[in-house]
């Protein structure tokens, strides 16, 4: 029932078998121990999954993970090089970006995509870039400010 | 302030955010266990019944089931949030009070298998009928959804300031103005979780996605008949709390049971529509006020009158429906205020506290009158509010003690910062649109929930016995709010050290007592023992070194981490060279200039042995004599002011919020940062609450929209600009002068919405939320052309 | 939340994928973008026992070919490829507006444009818009390959022209002559995330820029079972110079040609009263990018 899939995983290569039923979201949580991602609503309402397939922003729990087969996953554990934070990260530390910490994950790769396509968005483009991935705790505000800081200093 | 701070005050990034754009930091649902089972619930699909028979048969024959729990397996214990209000049980006994309500529990191997057991659980019920709003349940003859509360009223509140009756007769200007809100979720981000463990020795651990281990402890002892040194509870960290995550629950107690049950560890994780079945968030409101003023403008009397919806259990109620009356006491002088509340339960999820409990809304309606009142004598509705604005010092008409106030100087920045003057003169286009409003909140509830004496916390500062930093140990509830980073910071100042000297280590009951994460508490309480506990470490370090120095104790102090002697840098060479010869080997030792903290509290270590501090906090005795006084009071009040300004479209009724402008009086800001960020936050609920939030049921009492996409909270797109103006005044009863901002800042934010709203169309939102169709309607109802 | 158990098969082709379907009924369901798919079978609103995937017959090939005046469109491709076409925006530009109002990007970068289509949604955003263009649909199966406008296409709630061996194999474009405008608008309480209360879409194509209607189209979203045209209105514009009191007289038109419901979102009432605003709007648009009014 199980098939063996292969993918790379945070520049990685994984080797893992899983059901059908188990969505990417699960595959990177509960077989992989990549629990950065987190499910906020299961239903690609919240965000709160957010991981990079092939570099474009995607709810992993809308993905099977055997639709990962052969594709590039970037997980929040993806980001940090060498123990060094990148910008993005930086900019949410340091801008206060970071509140309770469950969006954190899924607004860091929403971002990082947003950045990889345009290095010096609008405040505007910033906000469409994560208009899925809800947070209750900024308002955004702060969000917005760590999104722009990081582009203002780029990668 | 007069004193300069250190670290206090500044823009330090968070202790845990390094953990939190990582993915290192750990949530409940993140945690795994050896042999863990998972746990899943069964849920009432009737809103109002009669169990007639429950059959698991066919869930314990799935293979990999491993326990299932019925009503009668578990404890018939009743607990809940007020002790003279226990009206739930784990699991439903007899009947069961609303589509959601917990019948069975289930363990399994893992979840798929856990859910597919809880659904072949079958359940035979017999419909009763339900009561799906307060004026059903209040009519005479209405099912009856507890013995324990006549007329389905679990709670009435009827109290008089003042003499209403002859103030009237002094008012000039009279409005009578109703409002009503709708049931809310707090849509924190992070479904509840909860995993349970007992060791050998029988101790019982869970890991919850709590705000209140301390409560949960208690109760778990309680419902678990465990004495409370047998239950840890541990908060991982939280995705966001808001409040309803502000009580023990159900499905906590039943994941110890079915631990217990099994042997092995249980790990149960909510759906997102089980959080919308658990609810605890905001109640549905309905208000009556009628407010009176002089034509000068001077406030002469408030009547109010507020009925809350809350589902089918007391949860928090009591103390909401006594706050939706009290919180209207400031932050204006106002000395006749009368209040009838009743606080109803009916066949919908459980309603309890949430940010601003029980005070938002009726200062939603209290906000717009005095806005209509404004307008009717021809005043600049700021002019009016500063006309009757409190100062600090002022007692309120129920005995709230402002003991700092800054809540002119929060007017007077918004007013300043969003050109206010110049905005409400110009000529705007239409539907453009400005408001403003108001609030104040406490700092800490003066009381615990449950009737003691005990100190509301315990903090415990440890020098680190094998050389370097202290720890803070503390039972406070980290959910975001930032309560870490606050810990770490006023133990850092106390001692006169940098921040990364400090390790917090919080959010477990085995570490210290602490009520939790609720009424904006833990900067002022927690705070405050913090800062006992690193006095009394500072003293036994700079005792020691007195003695071997020969100078006194209270000359020497820590600056940034440096010993300092009557203001100028200290070196002892003894000590120094003490500490070289313990760390033979070691790279970046102290070399040159004074004393470090590190060197001199390891000297202290080895002359006096372990050095712990200790500091607790209890308010003093607060508040007045009459019935319920002790609701509303606090050690002390934060207040804010806030301008909103709107665009509407006339022709489809929808409203953008453009820009939100407030000030905050947070007392001395502990972290800037942090404080704008709970402005921030506390604007955009209010946002939410304003023009999206809606729990709707259908006519059987269902939730109909029980996920984030029907149930709207603002998106980034949604989210105005927020610009967040901190003022700070100096709080006598806080630690350093700090004081709360977790909850005060979302108090202004719908009335002031709603006031530009009008400002805009004329209209008078008396219904939440203020939806597209709803605008359109009062447009169209004050006849503007099509 | 939790998927329930199912075989997994993944067609390398078109024909493969007609191959899986063919005689397996309502037992099998297709796996494009998978945001509607997987919501409802975690909701248990459907429950297959076989999911066939179809993402790898997109393999590389644009979103949108051009061919003279017809486009052919990728069912395959994602919201966000349609929203960003180069060929749709410039000639189809409410097409692409209405990708872009799918959801969040997060979503649009799964969704497809086949998925929106066939899973036949009376609030599906690029429904009105492909209406405004007489689009049509290949469908292919075993037996052969049909082509049906999709004016015919969606039959009610959820319910379309496919049949359970179809496949949606490409949407067509045949682009009219003459000057076009086209314009979207989505009407909802929040600015992303939002299944529409109303929305409209429409399309006039002009003699030459500042001329006179030769054809308009009017299309709206969440107001009736299935996505609408709103041909009396439509009829009103054909020929005549348009006007701003004409294009008023059409989007009452279409809220009288709205059937709309009463349900968690809006009232009928509202739905109606905003179909006239929407459609009234997207007029004015449209004939601005034509190259007409003002």
């Amino acid at each position: 029932m199980k098939r063996l899939i292969r993918l790379r995983v945070n520049g990685e290569p994984v080797e893992t078998a899983v059901p059908p039923n188990r969505t990417l979201l699960e595959m990177l949580r509960d077989d992989l121990g990549l629990t950065g991602a987190k499910e906020g609503c299961g239903e690609g309402d919240c965000g709160a999954c957010t991981v990079l397939l092939d570099g474009l922003p995607v709810s992993s729990c809308l993905v099977l993970a055997l639709q990962a087969e052969g594709r590039e996953v970037v997980t929040v554990e993806g980001l940090a090089r060498e123990g060094q934070l990148d910008p993005l990260q930086q900019a949410f530390v340091e801008e206060g970006g970071v509140q309770c910490g469950f969006c954190t994950p899924g607004m860091l790769l929403a971002a990082t995509s947003l950045l990889a396509a345009n290095p010096d968005p609008s405040e505007q483009e910033i906000r469409e870039a994560i208009a899925g991935n809800l947070c209750r705790c900024t308002g955004y505000q702060k969000i917005v400010e760590s999104i722009r800081r990081a582009a203002r200093r780029g990668p | 302030m007069s004193r300069e701070f250190q670290v206090l005050g500044g823009r330090a990034p968070r202790v845990d955010a390094r953990d939190k754009v990582t993915g290192r930091a750990l949530y409940a649902a993140d945690l795994k266990r050896p042999g863990m089972l998972f746990g899943a619930l069964v849920h009432s699909p009737l809103a109002h019944a009669r169990i007639v028979r429950v059959n698991a048969d066919r869930a314990l024959r799935l293979p990999g089931v491993k326990a299932v729990l019925l009503g009668k397996d578990v404890p018939q214990v009743r607990f809940g949030v007020s002790p003279a209000r226990y009206d739930e049980t784990v699991l439903a006994q007899d009947k069961v009070r609303y589509a959601g309500d917990e019948v069975a529990a289930v363990a399994a191997v893992d979840a798929e298998t856990a859910l597919a057991a809880a659904a072949l659980v079958e359940v035979e019920y017999e419909e009763l009928e339900a009561v799906l709003d307060a004026p059903a349940a209040m009519a005479p003859g209405a099912p009856k959804l507890h013995d324990m509360y006549p007329g389905n009223i679990c709670a009435e509140v009827h109290q008089e300031f003042g003499d209403v009756a002859r103030a009237r007769g002094q008012a000039e200007v009279i409005r009578q103005d109703t409002f009503t809100s709708k049931m809310q979720s707090g849509a924190f981000l992070e479904p509840q979780c909860a995993l349970a463990e007992f060791d050998h020795a029988g101790r019982l651990t869970l890991w919850s996605a709590t705000q209140t281990p301390h409560y949960v402890q208690r109760t778990l002892a309680m419902v678990l008949g465990l004495p409370e040194h047998r239950v840890r509870v541990v908060k991982p960290y939280v995705g966001g709390g808001f409040g309803p995550k502000a009580s023990a629950s159900s499905m906590e107690i039943a994941t110890c049971l079915l631990a217990r049950a099994t042997g092995r560890p249980v790990k149960t994780v909510f759906s997102r529509e089980q959080v919308f079945l658990h609810g605890r968030a905001r109640h549905q409101f309905r208000h009556e006020m009628e407010t009176g003023i002089r034509r000068d403008g001077t406030l002469v009397f408030l009547e109010h009158r507020a009925v809350l919806d809350g589902g089918a259990f007391a949860s928090f109620g009591i103390a909401t429906v006594y706050y939706s009356g009290s919180l209207l006491g400031g932050p204006y002088r106002l000395p006749n205020m009368k209040y009838d509340g009743w606080r109803v339960v009916t066949n919908k999820p459980a309603c309890g506290a949430q940010r601003g409990h029980g005070a938002v809304h009726a200062r939603a309606l209290f906000e717009q009158q005095l806005d209509l009142l404004a307008e009717e004598i021809g005043m600049d509705p700021i002019e009016l509010r500063l006309k009757n604005v409190m100062q600090a010092g002022d007692v309120t008409c129920n005995d709230l003690n402002m003991s700092s106030l800054g809540m002119r100087e929060c007017i007077e920045a918004v007013r300043a910062d969003c050109g206010w003057d110049e905005k409400r003169l110009e000529r705007r286009p239409a539907g453009r649109g400005i408001g403003m409003a108001c609030g104040f909140f406490v700092s800490g509830a003066g009381y615990p929930i449950y009737r003691s004496r005990t100190p509301h916390c315990t903090v415990r500062v440890r020098v680190d016995e094998n050389g370097g930093g202290v720890h803070v140990l503390s039972g406070a509830a980290e959910i975001g709010q930032g309560s870490d980073t606050m810990l770490a910071t006023i133990t850092a100042e106390a001692l006169g050290i940098p921040l990364d000297l400090v390790t917090v280590f919080s959010g477990d009951t085995d570490l210290a007592l602490d009520l939790g994460a609720y009424s904006s508490r833990t900067t002022l309480m927690t705070g405050h023992a913090a800062k006992e506990a690193a006095e009394s470490v500072l003293r036994q370090i700079l005792e020691a070194l007195a003695r071997a120095a020969g100078e006194p104790a209270e000359d020497f102090s820590f600056v940034r981490g440096l010993l300092h002697l009557r203001g100028a840098p200290y070196l002892n060479e003894a000590i120094r060279a003490e500490f070289q010869k313990e760390h033979r080997g070691f790279g970046g030792l102290p070399a040159e200039g004074p004393l470090t903290f590190r060197e001199v509290s390891r000297f202290a270590f080895l002359e006096r042995g372990l050095i712990i501090g200790t500091g607790q906090y209890r308010p003093p005795p607060l508040g007045g004599g009459f019935k319920g006084a002790a609701v509303g009071t606090s050690p002390a009040y934060g207040c804010s002011a806030q301008v909103a300004e709107v665009a509407v479209d006339l022709e489809t009724g929808q409203v953008k919020v453009l820009r939100i402008t407030g000030a905050h009086d947070c007392g001395q800001a502990v972290n800037r940062t942090q404080v704008e960020g709970q402005m921030h936050g506390s604007m955009s609920m209010g946002h939410g609450e304003a023009l999206y939030e809606q729990v709707l049921f259908d006519a059987r009492g269902r939730i109909q929209n029980p996920n984030l996409s029907d149930y709207k909270i603002p998106t980034a797109l949604d989210s105005p600009e927020l610009k967040a103006l901190i003022v700070e005044s100096h709080e006598p009863n806080g630690p350093f002068g700090a004081k709360e901002v977790g909850e005060g800042g979302i108090m202004p934010t719908i009335p002031a919405i709603l006031n530009a709203i009008r400002d805009a169309t004329g209209v008078v939102i008396d219904e939440l939320p203020a939806t597209p169709e709803r605008v359109l309607a009062g447009i169209r109802k004050l006849g503007r052309p099509r | 939340m939790r998927l329930p158990m199912f075989e997994f098969a993944e067609a390398e082709s078109a024909a493969e994928a007609c191959r899986m379907l063919a005689g397996a009924g309502p037992e099998a369901a297709l796996l494009a973008g998978g945001t509607d798919l997987l919501v409802r079978m975690k909701r248990g609103l459907l429950c297959p026992q076989r999911v066939v995937s179809i993402r790898r017959l997109r393999a590389g090939r644009p979103a949108v070919a051009r061919d003279g005046a017809r486009l052919t469109i990728d069912p395959l491709a994602t919201m966000t490829e349609i929203a960003a076409d180069p060929l749709l925006r410039e000639a189809c530009a409410n097409v692409a507006a209405g990708a872009r109002a799918v959801g969040s990007p997060l979503i649009r970068n799964l969704a497809t444009l086949g998925g929106n289509l066939a899973s036949a949604r009376p609030c599906a955003d690029t429904a009105p818009p492909l209406l405004t263009w007489d689009a049509s649909v290949r469908l292919e199966s075993t037996g052969g390959e049909r082509s049906v406008p999709l004016h015919d296409f969606f039959t009610g709630p959820g319910a379309s022209a496919l049949r359970l061996d179809e496949l949606l194999v490409a949407v067509e474009i045949e682009l009219p002559a003459g000057s076009s405008g086209s314009a979207f608008f989505k009407l909802g309480q929040r600015a992303a995330l939002e299944i529409a209360i109303a929305s409209a879409a429409a399309r006039i194509t002009l003699d030459r820029p500042g001329g006179i209607v030769l054809e308009a189209r009017i299309a709206l979203g969440s107001v009736a079972p299935v996505p609408l045209r709103a041909r009396a209105a439509e009829s009103l514009l054909a020929g005549r110079e348009p006007r701003e009191e004409l294009l008023a007289a059409a989007a009452a038109a279409a809220a009288r040609e709205a059937r709309p419901i009463d349900d968690l979102r809006a009232s009928a009432a509202y739905r109606r009263e905003m179909v006239a605003v929407l459609v009234r709007r997207a007029l004015a648009a449209a004939l601005a990018s034509a190259g007409g009014g003002q």
